[in-house]
C-alpha cells in the first residue's frame, strides 16, 4: 500500500547493521584525529593540528599575498633605488600613490644638468587594493609590496605613510606569551 | 619507601596523644575523607580540561593554550572566574530551592565516593558490604536536584530540561541497575572491595564474563549522566542550556563539577566492578616483598589509569556521535537497554548454572573455590567467556527480531503509514 517502496535491505547491509560498522567507522575516524593530534603529524594531511598560535607564531602567508609597501634602498650606498619616475603613480587605480620630485643641479661630464631626486614618497594604505601594479611598473624594482600584513592604526591619519615609514618599515610588536 | 615514611610517623605521633580508636576511626577517616575530596575535586576540574583538549585534538585544534604551559592552569582559572562572577538570582525564582539545588547534585555526586575502593587498605574510605546499592541509591538522588533546579527557575526552557532529565534518568536508572546483576552472580556480594577480591582471587575481570552487562552499564551510564549522545535535558539547540539555563557563577559550577563527577562514579563504578578495580596481576608482588605502602600506592594509581581509559571513551562518544532525538532516546532505553539487561540476567543464571552441573561431570573440574566469589578452573572459565560472547549476539538476535517494527526511526515514511490506513482499496492514495 505505501507509495513510496523503501527498499529492503540487502543481507550485506543487515550484517552493516547489525555489528554497526558506521558506528565503528565514525570512532575510528575521530580516534584518527585524536591520536594525529597528539603526535602531530602535517597538518596538510588532513590529521594534525590546524590551529596557529598567531601572535606568538608569525604564521606562513601565501607566496602571491601582498601586504605593507615598502621603498628599496641601495643595499651598499643606503641611497633610495627611486628615481622619481612617477611610473607608480601612473600605474596605481587608486591614485593612492604621490612621488614629490624635486629637481637638483648637478654635474656630468663637466656640464650642468638638471635632475629630479625623489623628495617626499606618500602611499595611502587605506585606499590601496594590494593590487602590485605599482610593483609592475618600477623601473628600479625600488617598491615592493612585502608580506607584512599588520596594517591596523588608531586614526584614519596613520593609514597615510611617507617616505620615511616606506623606507624604514613599521616596528611589529613582539609577543612573548 | 621513604616518601610513605611520614605516614608511619604521622600514625605513631597521633597514638601519642589520642587512644588508638579515636586514632583508627576518627582521625584517619577525617583525613582520608579531605584527601579524597581534593583529589576527586582536582580530578573533577582536570576532566573539564582533558575534554577540552580531547574535543579541540579531534577536531584538529590545540585547545585551552594560553593559562600556564599546554594551558594546564586552565581549570584554576576558570575556577576563579565563576568564584567571582554574580550569583545571579531570577525574580520570580523559588528562591530557596534555586539556592539549594546544586548542592544536592554535588552533594549526591560525592557522596558516592565514600564507597568507591581506590586502592585496598587505606586507599577506602568505608568498605560497606552494601556498596553497590550505596552508589546506586546515592546517584540516584541527583535526579532530584536536576527537578528541583528546573522548576524553581521559573523558566520554560529550564522546567523542559528538568522533564526531560528526568524522564530520562528514570528510565535508564532501571538497565543500569538490572545489567549489573550478571556481575554480582560471579563476584556475590555487593561489597565493592569484595567485588575487586573476587575478580582477583578468580584472576579475571568481568567484561570478559559479561560483554553486554558492561555495555548495557556504559551506555546507561552515560544517559544517566546527561552526557552526548543523550545529553537532551541540556540540548543547546533547543533548550538553551536546560535545567541550569538560569543559573550564573558559582552555582551554575557546582551543576558543571557535580556532572563531571557523577561521570567520575560512574567511570569508577564500571572500573571496580567490570575492569577489576585497583587489582593488576603485578601489583600484588609489592605486598608480598614487603612494600606496603608502595602497593597501596601502585593499585591506586591502576585504579586511575583503567578510570581514566572509560572516561576517555565518554568524551570520545561525545564529539563523535550526534544527539538522539526525544523518541529514540526512549526507545533505547526501554525496548532495547532494559530486555537485554534481562536476557543478560537470564543467559548469565544459566551460564553459571551451566558451569555449577559440569562440575564433576565426568571428571570434569569447573570450579575452585566458592568463599571469595565464584573462582572457576580454565575450562570453567572457557565455558562462561563462551557463554558471554554468545550471550551479545542471542541478545542483539532476540531484541532485533522483538523489536523488527520499531527499528526504522524513518517518521516520514511512518508518517504516510498512517495517513494510508483508511484509503479505500481501489482509489489511488496520495501521499
Amino acid at each position: 500500500m505505501a507509495l513510496v517502496k523503501t527498499p529492503k535491505p540487502t543481507f550485506a547491509q543487515k550484517l552493516k547493521r547489525f555489528f554497526m560498522v558506521d558506528l565503528l567507522k565514525g570512532m575510528g575516524l575521530t580516534l584518527k584525529y585524536n591520536l594525529g593530534a597528539i603526535i602531530d603529524k602535517d597538518a596538510v594531511a588532513g590529521k594534525g593540528i590546524y590551529t596557529e598560535q598567531y601572535p606568538k607564531v608569525r604564521p606562513d602567508v601565501a607566496p602571491r599575498f601582498h601586504g605593507a609597501p615598502r621603498l628599496n634602498m641601495d643595499p651598499e650606498t643606503h641611497d633610495t633605488l627611486c628615481i622619481a619616475c612617477n611610473l607608480c603613480a601612473i600605474a596605481c587605480p587608486e591614485d593612492c600613490i604621490d612621488v614629490i620630485a624635486m629637481d637638483v643641479e648637478i654635474v656630468v661630464a663637466g656640464k650642468p644638468r638638471r635632475k629630479k631626486v625623489l623628495d617626499e614618497f606618500i602611499f595611502d594604505t587605506s585606499r590601496c587594493m594590494f593590487c602590485a601594479l605599482c610593483q609592475e611598473a618600477c623601473p628600479t624594482s625600488c617598491l615592493e609590496l612585502t608580506q607584512d600584513f599588520e596594517l591596523a592604526t588608531y586614526s584614519r591619519a596613520g593609514f597615510v605613510w611617507n617616505r620615511e615609514m616606506l623606507e624604514q618599515g613599521r616596528e611589529t610588536v613582539k609577543y612573548t606569551s | 619507601m621513604l616518601l610513605l615514611a611520614p605516614v608511619d610517623v604521622l600514625n605513631e605521633l597521633l597514638l601519642r596523644f589520642f587512644s588508638a580508636d579515636t586514632v583508627n576511626y576518627f582521625i584517619w577517616p577525617l583525613i582520608q575523607i579531605g584527601l579524597v575530596v581534593t583529589l576527586v575535586a582536582l580530578w573533577v576540574a582536570y576532566a573539564t580540561y582533558l575534554e577540552r583538549k580531547i574535543s579541540a585534538f579531534i577536531q584538529a585544534r590545540l585547545g585551552p593554550m594560553r593559562v600556564g604551559p599546554w594551558g594546564l592552569l586552565q581549570p584554576i582559572a576558570d575556577g576563579l572566574k565563576l568564584l567571582t562572577k554574580e550569583d545571579f538570582i531570577p525574580e520570580k525564582a523559588d528562591r530557596w530551592i534555586f539556592f539549594f539545588a546544586p548542592y544536592i547534585a554535588v552533594a549526591s555526586a560525592f557522596i558516592v565516593f565514600s564507597v568507591i575502593p581506590f586502592g585496598p587498605d587505606w586507599a577506602v574510605i568505608a568498605d560497606v558490604n552494601i556498596g553497590l546499592l550505596l552508589v546506586l541509591a546515592v546517584s540516584s538522588v541527583g535526579v532530584l536536584a536536576l527537578i528541583l533546579a528546573g522548576w524553581s527557575s521559573n523558566s520554560k526552557y529550564a522546567l523542559l530540561g528538568g522533564l526531560r532529565s528526568s524522564a530520562q534518568m528514570v528510565s535508564y536508572e532501571v538497565a543500569m541497575g538490572l545489567s549489573l546483576i550478571g556481575a554480582l552472580m560471579f563476584s556475590r556480594t555487593l561489597s565493592l572491595s569484595g567485588m575487586v577480591a573476587a575478580q582477583g582471587s578468580d584472576a579475571i575481570w568481568y567484561i570478559v564474563y559479561q560483554p553486554a552487562g558492561f555495555l548495557i552499564f556504559l551506555i546507561s551510564g552515560i544517559a544517566e549522566n546527561n552526557r552526548a549522545p543523550f545529553d537532551l535535558p541540556e540540548a543547546e539547540s533547543e533548550l538553551v542550556a536546560g535545567f541550569h539555563t538560569e543559573y550564573s557563577g558559582m552555582r551554575w559550577s557546582l551543576f558543571f563539577m557535580a556532572e563531571y563527577a557523577a561521570m567520575v562514579v560512574v567511570t569508577a563504578v564500571a572500573t571496580t566492578v567490570y575492569l577489576g578495580g585497583w587489582y593488576f596481576p603485578f601489583v600484588y608482588r609489592l605486598e608480598a616483598a614487603g612494600y606496603h605502602n608502595l602497593y597501596v600506592l601502585v593499585s591506586v594509581l591502576v585504579f586511575l589509569v583503567k578510570a581514566s581509559i572509560i572516561l576517555y571513551i565518554y568524551f570520545w562518544l561525545r564529539w563523535t556521535l550526534p544527539r538522539f532525538r526525544y523518541d529514540q532516546l526512549m526507545d533505547i532505553g526501554w525496548k532495547w537497554l532494559i530486555p537485554s539487561a534481562l536476557i543478560n540476567i537470564v543467559l548469565s543464571t544459566i551460564a553459571v548454572f551451566v558451569v555449577q552441573a559440569l562440575n564433576g561431570w565426568r571428571g570434569m573440574q569447573t570450579i575452585e573455590a566458592l568463599d571469595r566469589g565464584l573462582n572457576l578452573t580454565a575450562t570453567g572459565k572457557g565455558v562462561m567467556i563462551a557463554f558471554g560472547i554468545a550471550g551479545l549476539f542471542i541478545t542483539a538476535v532476540l531484541l532485533a527480531r522483538i523489536n523488527w517494527r520499531s527499528r526504522d526511526f524513518n517518521l516520514k515514511t511512518q508518517r504516510r503509514n498512517i495517513r494510508l490506513v483508511n484509503v479505500p482499496k481501489g482509489k489511488p492514495a496520495r501521499a
